[in-house]
């Protein structure tokens, strides 16, 4: 044996040393192209979804523009003072550490204050945690004090919304200010100095420039998260800002054409959350602009006609059931409601019931309105024969009731036209008793006043009421009397219908059809000629018909009730109504008029509803919705001169 | 911090003789260069001297008709007269432009009474703002500046844009970016929009000249537009300006860029 070992190749034990390392470095590749190979794709998306954030910024709405390309809804610059908190950093430091230093001194004193004994064993220690969120809010209300000593404002910002900001939207600017205005938004642009941290954003929100012109058509908008599902996949944690999405009105119905395209933007993140540099850009789309059938012009003038009486007044293309107006009274400013709908504003909106567009989400009785139908339905079922005449003395007595006509002292002998024309109730409960309920429902349901229109505006009412007997015994739960009938003869009793449907109605019957679909979306030409209502004939014969319209004729003629809607040179046919209606509990008077014109041709039907307050108001078709309507019609003039036939007399 | 500042001042106010000196020695240069036109050529430019003083006779004549007017007009009208500024004219003693700052330092500082955030303009429209008060001199950041911005909007549309200078190249005339601009604006290159300042933003007269707008396209926003702003050329050659000093000094803010 020499004294030293001498080394072999074929030692066992050197030989499986070697396999033992060949086998953990061969181990160790597998395990490593395992990784770099097969299993890469996987630790990417850990990466991914460790480094990368997602930021989704909606894209402005549309613009929404009467049938002549009037703006009626736009955008405009919404300004506020904003800051990345990225920027602040620093500032946190510095901030937290003279807040840590102040406080350990703080610390210290009053510990050595106490005495020896009760003293704890430790120096108490800070509460970083607290002292961190204090050192931030203190740095962020520093700004927020820059900025108002440049726009004169008193903001504060809350600290849970600092909080908020930090654990849910790190990477999204913190606004400071909202809703600056131009003055204040100019001052700070000139006053902050470019590289401050102090950020001016212009976003957009919605504009109205004709305030509470066709509010609750237009309808208004609130912010909404956007829909995430749509998202590619990936896990990427997503921020984003708030969109606008529709909440009432064509903003609501069309919502989906007029939201526009989110953008999208890709960051890198730093371990701590905060930005780090963009990936990806994708900025977002304005939404499709809508083309409304309104005639801003015709709007305006239902508006002002309505003045600041509750009510509602309609007026409708004839041919094509293009809605042009559609008022509501009372209405709000839109603009009072973007960006963020104030309390006080919502409060005083629900105080006035103006939320509700009395168009097509309220329900009224439709009074001596109905009557047209009552005669089309009479003449249908072959009671009200062309030389069918009524006595009319002011009451009618059906079983043991009295039922009056509003003539005190009775019409006297009145034939159907006259009875249309003069809106006699005598001569309606003799024929709808004649006729008996059945026919007057099938009739009414006929005309679709069962149905809701399916215009294109949401939530409009489901109360519609075409009462007949086996309605009256399921919703009453008693038996149809014939008094039921009389008052349903002339647009009392159980009825129900909105002043869109009475409109629709009307131009049904100026057309000589049935249905009429009404729409707010403005038609080409070529639409326009292929429109299908989807009604039919209203089926009376030729002498029937002109009876009908010679009463319609002559309630605008110098005698009829709705003589205050005559205008000089155009032949206009409608009826007048005034309705009993209990609202808040206390019985008011509703005003109606329908009407149509030119009678040569109709093209424009109208409807007015005007709804009193209190009990105390005394309004009556002719003189309270009959002014409105002919504003209409003169506007209509003025505005389709060739249509109203007024062609080369301007 | 302190001691940064205190350098920097101290480096300025001893720079500032040198600067203001050597501006005196241009403006001899100047005097004996002409002293040494022959007759003739003095003749000619003492012509067009005084037609050029006629001429503006003539247009502060006018002025005057005008400032009498509007005086006639506003007693009718029962309106305060307002006189927000008076003007204190400087002559340039140095450019200092680069592609990432753009000063001009001014021969009148504090001995003037000018304050920090004044406007400086032009004949042809907004110079830019000051930003630095010596006791001599004062230093001007140029409206075609990279750290320069002011609220603007274009002539005769009262909403608010924001004006930015950029980066220049060094060739061509100086430019400018607008941003925040309405979607239903166009600009082309037959039809400019001009770009003018507004009192919105409190150092700014309105209705001076910012520049020409040849172009603008949708932001990132999706809404709101941008646009290069094409300066006025003689911008980076001025001689002379004239500082805006406000009447009012609460106008007046300390605290600008």
């Amino acid at each position: 044996m020499s004294q030293y070992d001498v080394h072999r190749g074929d030692n066992p034990r050197t030989l499986f040393l070697l396999w033992i390392v060949l086998a953990a470095t061969m181990v160790l590749l597998v395990g490593l192209g395992w990784r770099q190979l097969i299993a890469s794709s996987k630790y990417e998306e850990v990466e991914k979804r460790q480094t990368e954030r997602r930021i989704l910024m909606p894209g402005p709405r549309g613009n929404i523009y009467d049938r002549k390309g009037n703006l009626l809804v736009g955008n405009r610059a919404h300004y506020s003072a904003v800051v990345y908190l990225d920027d602040l950093r620093p500032e946190f430091r510095q901030e937290y550490s003279e807040i840590i230093r102040a406080e350990r001194a703080a610390l210290r004193a009053a510990y050595e204050a106490t005495p020896e004994k009760e003293r704890p064993k430790k120096l108490p220690l800070p509460n970083y945690s607290e002292l961190q969120w204090v050192a931030r809010e203190n740095v962020i209300q520093r700004y927020v004090d820059e900025i108002n000593r440049i726009t004169g404002r008193d903001d504060t910002l809350a600290t849970n919304r600092i909080i908020r900001h930090f654990n849910e939207q790190l990477l999204l600017p913190l606004p400071l200010v909202e809703d600056l205005k131009e003055d204040q938004y100019a001052r700070l642009v000139e006053q902050v100095p470019v590289d401050s941290p102090i950020k001016v954003h212009t976003g957009a929100v919605r504009y109205y420039p004709h305030h509470s012109v066709a509010a609750h058509l237009l309808g208004y908008v609130q912010w909404d998260d956007p829909d995430l599902d749509d998202l590619p996949s990936g896990g990427i944690k997503t921020f984003f800002f708030k969109k606008q999405i529709g909440k009432t009105g064509l903003e609501r119905s069309f919502d989906e054409l007029l939201s526009g395209t989110t953008g999208t933007e890709i960051w890198r993140v730093d371990p701590l959350g905060f930005q780090d540099s963009r990936l990806e850009m994708m900025a977002p789309v304005q939404g499709d602009d809508l083309i409304t059938s309104i005639d801003l012009d015709l709007q305006r003038t239902a508006e002002i006609a309505l003045g600041d009486r509750k009510g509602a007044a309609i007026a409708v293309d004839v041919k094509t059931g293009e809605v042009l107006a559609m008022a509501s009274h009372p209405a709000y400013d839109l603009n009072d409601l973007s960006p963020f709908i104030p309390r006080n504003t919502f409060d005083a909106i629900n105080e006035q019931g103006a939320w509700l567009n009395r168009a097509a989400q309220l329900s009224y009785p439709p009074g001596s309105t109905f009557k047209i139908l009552t005669t089309i339905a009479g003449m249908r079922a072959g009671t009200i024969q062309p030389d069918v005449r009524h006595q009319c003395q002011g009451v009618h007595r059906v079983g043991n009731r009295i039922f009056r006509c509003h003539a005190r002292h009775g019409h006297g002998e009145v034939d159907t036209a006259t009875a249309i024309a003069a809106s006699c109730n005598v001569y309606y409960y003799q024929e709808g008793l004649r006729m008996g309920i059945d026919a007057i429902s099938a009739e009414a349901e006929r005309f679709g006043l069962h149905q809701q229109t399916g215009i294109e505006l949401p939530f409009e009412t489901r109360r519609l009421v075409v009462p007949g007997r086996s309605w009256k015994r399921e919703h009453i739960g008693a038996g149809w009397v014939p008094g039921d009938t009389a008052n349903t003869a002339i647009g009392q009793g159980f009825l129900l219908v909105t002043p869109l449907q009475m409109a629709t109605f009307m131009a049904s019957v100026a057309r000589g059809e049935t249905r009429t679909q009404p729409t707010l979306l403005a038609l080409s030409a070529e639409e326009a000629q292929r429109v299908d209502h989807g009604g039919e004939p209203i089926g009376l014969d030729q002498l029937q018909w002109e009876q009908l319209w010679e009463g319609m004729e002559q309630t605008v003629g110098p005698n009829g009730t709705g003589r205050l809607v005559q205008v000089d040179g155009l032949r206009i046919a409608g009826k007048t109504g005034t309705a009993d209606f209990r609202a808040h509990g206390q019985s008011v008077n509703l005003a109606w008029f329908i009407g149509c014109a030119p009678v040569e041709d109709p093209q424009i039907a109208v409807a007015v509803m005007v709804e009193g307050s209190t009990a105390a108001d005394r309004f009556h078709g002719g003189s309270t919705a009959g002014p409105v309507a002919k504003d209409l019609f003169l506007e209509f003039i003025e505005q389709y001169p060739e249509r109203a036939g007024f062609s080369g007399v301007r | 911090m302190g001691v940064k500042v205190f350098l920097k001042a101290s480096f300025t106010e001893f720079q500032a003789p040198a600067l203001v000196a050597s501006s005196y020695l241009d403006d001899l240069e100047g005097f004996w260069a002409r002293r040494m036109h022959s007759k003739r050529e003095l003749e000619i430019a003492g012509q067009e001297i005084a037609r050029a003083k006629s001429y503006y006779q003539f247009n502060a004549q006018r002025v005057d008709t005008l400032e009498a007017e509007v005086r006639r007009l506003e007693a009718i009208l029962d309106l305060p007269s307002r006189r927000e500024y008076r003007y204190e004219v400087a002559r340039v003693i140095r450019r200092d432009l680069s592609a990432w700052w753009q000063h001009l330092i001014l021969r009148k500082g504090r001995d003037y009474g000018i304050p920090e955030g004044a406007a400086v303009v032009f004949a042809g429209g907004v110079v830019g703002r000051v930003v630095e008060v010596n006791a001599f001199t004062s230093r001007v950041e140029l409206i075609s500046s990279p750290n320069f911005r002011m609220a603007a909007q274009f002539e005769g549309d009262p909403r608010p844009v924001v004006y930015e200078g950029l980066p220049q190249s060094g060739f061509g005339d100086p430019v400018g970016r607008v941003s925040d601009a309405a979607q239903d604006l166009v600009a082309t290159t037959q039809e400019p929009l001009q770009l003018v300042s507004t009192h919105l933003g409190g150092t700014f007269p309105a209705g001076l000249a910012i520049g020409r707008v040849s172009w603008l396209e949708p932001g990132s926003s999706g809404i709101f537009q941008t646009g290069e702003v094409i300066l006025d050329r003689d911008l980076l050659s001025l001689h002379e300006v004239a500082v805006l000093i406000p009447l009012n000094s609460q106008q007046s803010d300390n605290n600008v860029p």
